[in-house]
């Protein structure tokens, strides 16, 4: 008889029959075939949470490579720099997971990982404003050395944004950033930063014209 | 730096939001007379039109992390957790085995998604009376479109004949719990 193997590539799961170990015995060829196709779906958010919970790691690993890349250019973006970056998004998966027994709803997992993503990088901000001058520029040079390719590829306009967002209070670039970039809702961010919708919707509108007048040279 | 939000009034009397949230209005020719006429408005709008283009360029943005980050995570993760709630297996004494609640969990799972329009979610599993049995609770989520007759009994068969075929114990007791439905 066969064996299940299973393989994950972060998109799809698939299990593979090899060798069996008793799953398949009683069943038909047909339902064995249904089987193999039906797990080579891909599963949603709420199932993965619901098995990462009790402690599956292989769910949890599908999740964080569905959702190490947002994270990523979030924290890029608040943070200027890939080595900070990458350091905040492994500290943030770790969090999530020692504290996923405390998560209520499984379906609130991406809003509560943007939330968890989103403070972290203001405690990195927070914790190295006295130098941050200096250490803005140094980021930005080693982040153009390492990735030439992406700084040939990027419009005058997108660098030009890129400088301008740096400019901005952190509370603003990350309630920024939130709606207009990664498309979170009023709600969730006001969540997020503790505050209230009135308060965000008035941040991104200051951010919002702060940035056009920027963008004055390309109209 | 505190910001005032007169910095961002036009000298026509309309602020830099205002103008934003007309964008689409005029886009679609419903401008109206201040709109067409109105040059700090017309030069507001420019600047919004380069901005949002840009935005649209970093909303595209494929910048990925490392390609070895989910690898550091899950050793970072791996580290964290310790095997809890480890169950007796049927073994000679005095060469005792083991076997971690979540090994099992993941094998009854698996044997639970085999079921079409099934998805396991939470898996609880307990020791009961005598070390070669246990008890467990199954949440699992159904397909409302794709679920077959007799699903559930299925999903029973498929999760007893896995505990005893690939754990090596009895099932004493099995409860299903639908938590949730799914559009697949």
């Amino acid at each position: 008889m066969t064996v299940l193997t299973r393989t994950d590539d972060g998109i799809r799961v698939t299990f593979r029959c090899e060798r069996c170990l008793g799953i398949c015995e009683g069943m038909s060829e047909e339902e064995r075939e249904r089987m193999v196709t039906q797990a080579e779906t891909v599963l949603d958010d709420a199932t993965l949470v619901a098995r990462s919970r009790d402690g599956d790691m292989q769910s949890y690993e599908a999740l964080v490579r569905r959702y190490q890349g947002p994270m990523y250019r979030l924290a890029l973006r608040m943070l200027g720099s890939s080595g900070d970056a990458e350091d905040a998004v492994q500290e943030v998966f770790l969090i999530v997971w020692r504290k996923l027994p405390q998560l209520q709803e499984d379906r609130a997992f991406v809003g509560w990982l943007y939330r968890t993503t989103t403070n972290r990088c203001l405690n990195v901000i927070r914790a190295r404003r006295p130098q941050a001058d200096v250490e803005l520029d140094e980021h930005e040079s080693t982040n153009t050395r390492t990735r030439p390719e992406h700084a040939a590829e990027v419009s005058e306009q997108m660098a030009a944004l890129g400088q301008a967002l740096t400019e901005l209070t952190p509370e603003q670039r990350a309630c920024w950033l939130l709606r207009e970039v990664h498309g979170r809702s009023y709600d969730e961010i006001a969540q997020t930063l503790g505050t209230t919708t009135q308060a965000v919707r008035g941040r991104i509108a200051r951010a919002r014209a702060q940035l056009a007048e920027v963008m004055a040279p390309w109209r | 730096m505190a910001m005032n939000d007169a910095d961002y009034m036009l000298p026509c009397g309309r602020d830099v939001e205002t103008v934003w949230d007309r964008l689409t209005t005029v886009d679609a020719g419903a401008a109206d007379e201040h709109d067409l006429s109105c040059p700090h408005c017309a030069a507001t709008r420019d600047s919004l039109c380069a901005l949002r283009s840009a935005v649209d360029e970093l909303a595209a943005e494929t910048v990925e992390p490392p390609s070895d980050l989910v690898g550091r995570i899950m050793s970072a993760v791996r580290a964290d957790s310790r095997r809890r709630d480890m169950l007796p297996l049927p073994s000679q004494a005095p060469n005792e085995a083991r076997i971690s609640a979540q090994a099992i969990a993941s094998v009854l799972r698996f044997a639970a998604d085999t079921v079409e329009g099934v998805r396991a979610r939470r898996c609880k599993v307990r020791q009961s009376g005598s070390p070669d049995s246990i008890e467990v609770e199954l949440s699992i989520a159904v397909s409302y479109r794709g679920l077959a007759a007799g699903a559930y009994d299925l999903v029973r068969e498929r999760v007893a004949n896995a505990v005893a075929a690939r754990i090596g114990v009895r099932l004493s007791r099995l409860d299903i719990v639908v938590a949730d439905v799914f559009d697949a």
